[in-house]
């Protein structure tokens, strides 16, 4: 038999694997959540909670994406429509072979994490890469405080993984789930509001926040954190910049010294205070 | 010491021509730059011993444009082939000094402990390296101001040390491939020799503690003041022996395809530019600062060296006459 690509080791980090798309789900207007796994039917790497994977059509181009959730077999990214990329990935129809590599990055800190009680505050696709640190909590329960998903969305068709929000996790009784969106709207009984305002009114205990989503979402919600009493070294975010490596060689992804495929994407707001504001 | 009388040295490089690949320094035209040899030999281009070259080296590890590897897609399927590894062992005849350190440079990025790159290592493993001391520096060579040793090439780089001896060259071997490689060589004659005498650079200053002090000047006036005459054309790193950026993109034909890793550069707005609309670098202030300080700040920061060897290459260059020793030494008076 020949060897397949995807048969050798992988000693060139730039050139991808073979995957293929076996399940797409809608998640929004603009969100669609793909299941990938090699020809064979394998997991195409492991990774860790808020890590990457590169995603490509070689034909048309590649970028990085966080990888949302996994299986034994699969890895899933969540991929929101934001120019030619992501256009051409959401034309894709199941079977669609794709090349994929990683993962990249540093990930949660975990280890940092365990015993604390811990906030999730989150918008948009900003709760696809929280996601994946959210399920390992879960998964892990034992090794966690209490566990807080603070959500919101423009509107509740902006919402993402509704499954998980209005299904698996809302009926956890070790896990509290809140959800709003921006502005009123038909068919919709839950909260309404920004989410720092929210956040500010549920007042959870100042232990550990991660955070991700829009800029300014990420800005007020800082204001609110600080207020709260969160500190700086307990809040943790995550970054998205251009790239194009993964590896801290294209250069293109680095704040001052840090690479933020290498050093990043997961910084605390500390860590974020030392680097220029070039993000 | 091993010498060649100059009148002699073609004889040499035929000789290193016929077992390796061999890559000189040329005259094509008026643009400086390393060839293959036959060039030379077919008279399309000459020679060039009497400075450095234009085209750094960096060309050679890290080319300009560069398969990375091929791909059919046609329909749902996709299939990926890697890039062959280099098929013999060649030499790259007359690298100086400064250019010696910014491989070194490259090595740091590019051989890291994690994701060493193999097709730059490939290319690393397989040359021979002859590097030719200075002995007659440009007016905007400053190699010796940010700690170039004019007298020995970077030991990690160089595998021959070249010495221009008036009438004749000079070889010492620094590794054992260069060793080997001059054992080889016919035609040679052994004894002692004076180091060459190495006039003094016209541009000097001492560069101590410039990390430390840029580290606090990221909001500094000087920004604008460099910033404001800068094109953004990105020729400064395109033509710099360190600066490594790349893209990676793709060529198609029909079905099949090539992905391609090509010279990027931080002075392009597209660089940083992400699809959303998000541009964390959006003017050429942030640009030019990013580019003088990932070569005198950050570089140090993540690997205790200057990302910048003083080749002089950028100043000769800018079409708006950019001068990266006036901005460093700006700073230090600072
Ligand atoms: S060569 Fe000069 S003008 Fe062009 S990008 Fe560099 S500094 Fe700017
Ligand atoms: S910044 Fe200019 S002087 Fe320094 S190494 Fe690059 S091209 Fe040479
Ligand atoms: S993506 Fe290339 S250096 Fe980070």
């Amino acid at each position: 038999m020949k060897a397949s690509a995807n048969d050798v080791k992988r000693l060139n980090n730039l050139i991808p694997k073979v995957g293929v798309v076996r399940e797409i789900l809608d998640e929004t207007p603009d969100v669609k959540t793909f299941r990938i796994s090699t020809p064979e039917g394998e997991k195409p790497f492991t990774p860790m909670p808020g890590q990457l994977g590169m995603y490509s059509m070689p034909a048309v181009g590649e970028a990085m994406f966080s990888v949302t959730s996994q299986g034994p077999d699969y890895i899933d990214m969540a991929i929101k429509k934001t120019g030619v990329l992501t256009e051409a990935l959401h034309a894709m129809e199941v079977g669609q072979e794709v090349g994929i590599r990683g993962p990249y990055g540093n990930g949660f800190p975990i280890e940092k994490l365990k015993g604390r009680d811990i906030t999730f505050v989150a918008g948009g696709i900003g709760l696809a890469p929280v996601r994946s640190l959210i399920l390992y909590c879960l998964e892990h329960r034992a090794d966690f405080g209490k566990i807080n998903i603070i959500y919101g969305g423009r509107s509740k068709d902006d919402l993402c993984f509704k499954k998980d929000l209005f299904e698996n996790w809302a009926n956890l009784e070790d896990a509290n789930v809140y959800v709003t969106i921006d502005r009123p709207q038909e068919g919709w009984d839950g909260h309404v509001g920004m989410v720092p305002d929210y956040l500010r009114e549920i007042s959870p205990n100042p232990e550990v926040a991660v955070v991700c989503g829009p800029p300014i979402m990420i800005k007020f919600a800082l204001v609110a954190l600080r207020e709260l009493g969160f500190k700086d070294e307990d809040i943790i975010t995550t970054l998205e910049l251009r790239m194009k490596c993964g590896i801290g060689k294209c250069g293109r992804c680095n704040i001052g010294s840090n690479y933020v495929c290498l050093d990043g994407p997961v910084f605390t707001q500390a860590q974020l205070n030392e680097m220029p504001n070039e993000y | 010491m091993k010498f060649i009388e100059k009148t002699n040295l073609t004889s040499l490089l035929a000789q290193l021509d016929a077992q390796y690949r061999l890559l000189v320094p040329v005259d094509y035209h008026g643009l400086t730059q390393f060839a293959p040899y036959s060039q030379v030999d077919s008279g399309v281009s000459q020679l060039y011993l009497d400075g450095n070259v234009t085209v750094s080296p960096k060309t050679v590890y890290l080319p300009q444009s560069e398969a990375m590897y091929k791909f059919s897609a046609q329909g749902k399927k996709l299939a990926i082939e890697e890039m062959p590894p280099l098929d013999r062992m060649q030499v790259l005849f007359g690298v100086r000094h400064c250019d010696t350190k910014a491989i070194q440079c490259l090595d740091k990025v590019f051989l890291d402990d994690t994701f060493a790159d193999p097709q730059y290592k490939d290319k690393r493993d397989k040359t021979i390296v002859f590097s030719l001391a200075c002995n007659n520096p440009k007016a905007t060579c400053f190699c010796e101001s940010m700690g170039i040793d004019r007298a020995h090439a970077e030991q990690s780089v160089a595998d021959v040390q070249v010495y221009d001896l008036g009438e004749r060259y000079g070889f010492e071997a620094v590794s054992d491939k260069g060793q080997a490689c001059l054992n080889a060589l016919n035609g040679m004659t052994d004894g002692e020799a004076k180091l060459p005498e190495q006039k003094p650079q016209s541009i000097s200053f001492d560069a101590q503690g410039l990390p430390e002090k840029l580290k606090e000047m990221f909001d500094h006036p000087i920004w604008d003041e460099y910033a404001f005459k800068c094109l953004n054309c990105g020729t400064c790193s395109y033509i710099c022996p360190t600066c490594h950026c790349f893209d990676i993109n793709n060529k198609m034909r029909g079905t099949t395809g090539l992905k391609l890793r090509t010279w990027d550069s931080c002075m392009f707005g597209e660089y940083t530019q992400m699809a959303g609309g998000h541009q964390p670098r959006p003017g050429k202030k942030e640009r030019v600062r990013n580019r003088f300080l990932h070569k005198l700040q950050y570089f140090n920061e993540k690997h205790n060296m200057s990302l910048c060897v003083g080749c002089g290459r950028c100043i000769a260059k800018c079409p708006v006459n950019m001068d990266i020793t006036k901005f460093i030494r700006q700073v230090i008076a600072e």
